[in-house]
């Protein structure tokens, strides 16, 4: 942990070629044809760990005060429950889907 | 007291109410990261409008995806990744004090912000042609699907809003190109950068999940 971390040219480089290996990867799984909940699945896997990659090594939260992080993910925890609460409402509608 | 830096001689920027440069750093740093978990949660309120129609209507997602240009969009995602690229070594230039290599790349990753701007264009005028409007203004008939307008309703909001963060983040990179340019950052400062960087990398992360979620529904 420090405070000005300097990214060596390789590390930046190498993430970047990560990144767009990802990009490769996540437009390939769409030409087989995954079945229902897995192709979604899959698709914010590979864009969960683009985004961790940009995060950690970009952003520099992999050398930094730990607290960062601890704040970007509770930013993502209440985004979660905003989510899982709402479905709870909208997935179990009697009366049927709103006309809009 | 102490409002001077004696290792480099260039003119410091700590304020009376920080210890030492690096609180002050690390404050602004942590100050930066707190507007980004409100922007996060700012698009969350769209992904969750996404969620919620996606989970009603999945058949009409299948079918107005097909609408878009995946390899416009997909060209767009390396653009911005590339971006990414070219203000990390910004930043690492401006570390280590080579100032004019640090201003090329600032401008090179407006180049790349620039670009994906265009191809956005390109991409809502094709849209605008066929009568693909949000809203009521919606006239386009090749959907078979009664709900047709609401997938591209919050098509154009969530990539209307990033387009706004891609084009207020080209301002941010200018100026700091600017700032470059005056010598006003370097190795012993470059707080504004590093938090310019943040944002831009926000930006790219919010375009990695619009990419497989809006274009690569099979």
């Amino acid at each position: 942990m420090s405070t000005h971390h300097i990214s060596t040219l390789s590390t930046l480089l190498s993430v970047a070629g990560a990144l767009l290996a990802l990009t490769f990867l996540t437009v390939a799984v769409t030409w087989f044809n995954i079945p229902e909940p897995f192709n979604v699945i899959v698709a914010i896997a590979i864009a969960i760990v683009k985004a961790a990659a940009v995060a950690m090594f970009f952003m520099n939260l992999y050398w930094d005060d730990r607290f960062n992080t601890i704040v970007f993910l509770l930013s993502i925890l209440f985004l979660v429950i905003f989510v899982g609460i709402t479905l709870l409402d909208t997935l179990f509608r009697d009366a049927g889907l709103p006309v809009y | 007291m102490g409002n001077h830096s004696v290792a480099t001689g260039k003119k410091s920027h700590l304020q009376h109410h920080f210890v030492d440069e690096d609180q002050q750093f690390e404050s602004s740093k942590f100050g930066m990261w707190i507007f980004l978990v409100t922007e996060v949660l700012m698009f969350g309120g769209l992904f969750v409008a996404y969620i919620i129609y996606r989970s009603w209507h999945p058949d009409l997602f299948y079918m107005a995806a097909q609408e878009l240009d995946v390899a416009l969009g997909a060209t767009n995602t390396v653009v911005l990744i590339g971006s990414s690229l070219t203000i990390a070594l910004a930043i690492r230039a401006i570390q280590l004090d080579k100032i004019k290599a640090g201003i090329n790349y600032l401008v090179a990753t407006i180049g790349l912000a620039a670009t994906f701007m265009i191809i956005k264009y390109f991409e809502y005028m094709d849209k605008f042609g066929k009568g693909i409007y949000p809203g009521s203004a919606y006239s386009y008939d090749g959907i078979g699907h009664d709900m047709a307008v609401n997938f591209f309703s919050i098509y154009y909001m969530m990539t209307g809003l990033h387009g706004i963060h891609v084009v207020i983040g080209i301002g941010l990179i200018g100026w700091m190109t600017i700032k470059a340019k005056k010598g006003l950052i370097h190795s012993g400062y470059y707080t504004p950068v590093e938090n310019t960087g943040l944002f831009w990398h926000l930006v790219d992360i919010i375009w990695i999940f619009l990419f497989p979620l809006l274009y690569l529904i099979d």
